[in-house]
């Protein structure tokens, strides 16, 4: 493949990666808020969110196999998992490496769970608000031309859509089990007092 | 104040005092509690009535297979409001349980000891301790006063320093509990009676402790006594012209009518037929001057509050049930469907909850719209058969 082709793939896959990275985190929020996807049972949203995180995940690991191949510009195959070991701007390259172990970690607690603890697959999961800001930099800081155009119209794109999820589904944390049974009450006796349909419970 | 009846079996100690325990019962011989327990066929007295001896057997055979000391937790939470036994039996009796607990410790190897109780109970509950030579093994923790606090997989949880939050059963307690290792949780009365067990007392296992609710001249009334199993109801409970129904069991329980009560005895086989269990051992003689399906209202109202807020049945059923019995309790006919959605509500519940909160609260819903019946038609016309509006059973751990 000549060089620019190289140049290409890389850039697509990576950018493309990043746009999923962000409908991965848009659909994770979803089903933690219990909501559906119009025309979609709830487990349609779960599902997708399970299916485009492995396929950007996918689109990452062919993104690092043609930077690594790509003999343009010198990055050994050891800098994709050691980070700053690069020769060619070792400090993006080197956030690309934590970002690429991270995803693996995640992915791979993700697959086992229900054999790992609840809690351990949580807090692993939680990590995945890491996981975009590392790959967002990363882009910033090698993407050659992520710095006007298109590609930074779109980078800002998911920067806006992902910091505005991360605010809702802060704000809508669920509350904790002693203030579920007081709060489900209240609603449930309005509702039957005044002769309006008794909702089912909304964790938040 | 809750006073004390009989002054044998499990009080028969003039004090609390280690000195009185002595003198009354004589020392702790060393004994195998599981032979013991077989022997008398010791049912717990926590609520459930599981033979102690089957549980004692797996719990040790729990730790011989993974090779870990047990734990060892002796529940006197009580969060049955309308419960007093496990509380007086700790002020009244403790070395009994503290005995009890020694010879568990003793056979299984237990690597940790609790006495869980009410805070208010631990200050006297240390003293205790501090008398016995083998009071230092014993670690004492406070527990709330939630209706769930003594729930099993709630006490573990609490004892681990988590939310005192029922957890699922898929390993069972007696496999993995407090930090993962094998724990017995028995409740303190079933503690008390291995104790008596211990000293040869063969009729301990035979006896239970019954929490009883009356009124006596317009005043309410709680004692607790100790009675033999099979005791007739009316024995124990006097249910004449100005009692209108009985409650047996605690708040998971069932009402009775007060004609068919008296003559039943207060044991498995006798209750059965009816549906009811002596559960945490709660006899409550509701007066005719009470409306059933207000007291009822208030409980399940209280119960539907104090779940773990974990689990759909909880959190979508009682909450629904609770507002339908506040319906039903005014003087005013009900919303055509809602006697119907009732029944469908609590038919939903059992058996889908990561405890028996739901499956109690609907016994007691189902009993009370069975007995209440003609309260509820009386009350769907406009009036009430109660003359007063005091409330007579407690809720919310205040007033005992």
């Amino acid at each position: 493949m000549t060089s620019i082709a190289f140049w290409y793939l890389i850039r697509a896959t990576g950018l493309v990666s990043l746009v999923l990275m962000t409908a991965t985190i848009v659909l994770g929020v979803v089903v933690q808020r219990q909501r559906r996807l119009p025309g979609l049972p709830r487990f349609g949203a779960v599902a997708l969110h399970r299916s485009v995180s492995l396929v950007s995940a996918l689109l990452l690991a062919v993104h690092v196999v043609t930077a690594v191949v790509d003999s343009y510009v010198g990055i050994p195959a050891v800098a994709a998992v050691v980070p700053f070991t690069s020769g060619w701007r070792p400090a993006g390259i080197g956030l690309g490496a934590l970002a690429v172990e991270l995803m693996v970690v995640i992915v791979a607690s993700s697959l086992l769970r229900g054999r790992i603890p609840h809690r351990l697959w949580r807090a692993v999961h939680w990590t995945s608000y890491l996981l975009w800001p590392l790959a967002f930099v990363h882009g910033l800081m090698t993407g050659t031309d992520l710095g006007s155009g298109w590609p930074l119209v779109l980078a800002l794109g998911c920067a806006a859509v992902v910091g505005g999820t991360t605010a809702v589904a802060w704000i809508g944390r669920t509350s904790p089990p002693a203030e579920r049974a007081p709060a489900a009450l209240a609603s449930s006796s309005a509702a039957l007092h005044h002769g309006t349909h008794v909702a089912v419970f909304r964790n938040r | 104040m809750t006073s004390v009846l009989s002054t044998s079996g499990l009080f028969a100690a003039p004090g609390p005092g280690l000195p009185e325990h002595r003198a009354t019962f004589g020392p702790l011989p060393v004994a195998d509690p599981v032979q013991l327990t077989a022997a008398a066929e010791l049912t717990g007295r926590g609520g459930a009535g599981f033979p102690t001896a089957v549980k004692l057997r797996s719990v040790a055979a729990a730790a011989a297979a993974g090779r870990r000391a047990p734990v060892l937790i002796g529940n006197g939470a009580e969060g049955e409001p309308a419960s007093a036994k496990d509380a007086v039996l700790l002020s009244r009796a403790p070395h009994l349980v503290l005995d009890g607990l020694a010879v568990l410790a003793r056979a299984l190897g237990a690597a940790d000891v609790v006495l869980a109780a009410p805070a208010r109970l631990l200050p006297g509950l240390a003293a205790r301790l501090a008398e016995r030579s083998d009071g230092a093994a014993v670690r004492l923790h406070p527990t709330g006063d939630g209706f769930l606090a003594g729930e099993e997989s709630a006490l573990v949880a609490a004892v681990e320093g988590a939310d005192p939050l029922p957890r699922s059963k898929l390993v069972p307690i007696r496999e993995r509990g407090v930090g993962g290792r094998p724990t017995l949780v028995q409740n303190v009365e079933t503690l008390a009676r291995l104790a008596l067990l211990a000293r040869g007392d063969r009729e301990a296992a035979g006896r239970t402790l019954v929490t009883r609710r009356s009124q006596v001249n317009h005043a309410g009334r709680t004692d607790v006594v100790d009675m033999p199993l099979g005791t007739p109801l009316g024995e124990v409970l006097r249910v004449d012209g100005a009692v209108r129904a009985v409650l047996v069991g605690g708040y998971h329980g069932t009402w009775l009518p007060a004609a068919v009560a008296g003559e039943l005895p207060l044991d498995r086989a006798g209750l059965e037929p009816v549906g009811a269990t002596l559960g945490a051992g709660v006899l409550a003689a509701l007066p005719t001057d009470r409306c059933g399906l207000r007291e009822t209202a208030r409980v399940v109202g209280y119960l539907a509050a104090s779940s773990a807020g974990q689990c759909g049945p909880c959190l979508n059923g009682l909450p629904r049930i609770a507002a339908a019995l506040q319906v039903l309790a005014r003087r005013e006919a009900p919303p055509p469907q809602l006697l119907t959605d009732l029944w469908r509500w609590c038919g939903l519940l059992p058996d889908r909850g990561a405890c028996r909160h739901p499956d109690g609260t609907v016994r007691l819903v189902a009993s009370a719209l069975g007995v209440f019946g003609p309260e509820l038609r009386l009350h769907a016309s406009g009036r009430c058969s109660a003359t007063t509006a005091r409330p007579f059973l407690p809720v919310a751990g205040a007033g005992r």
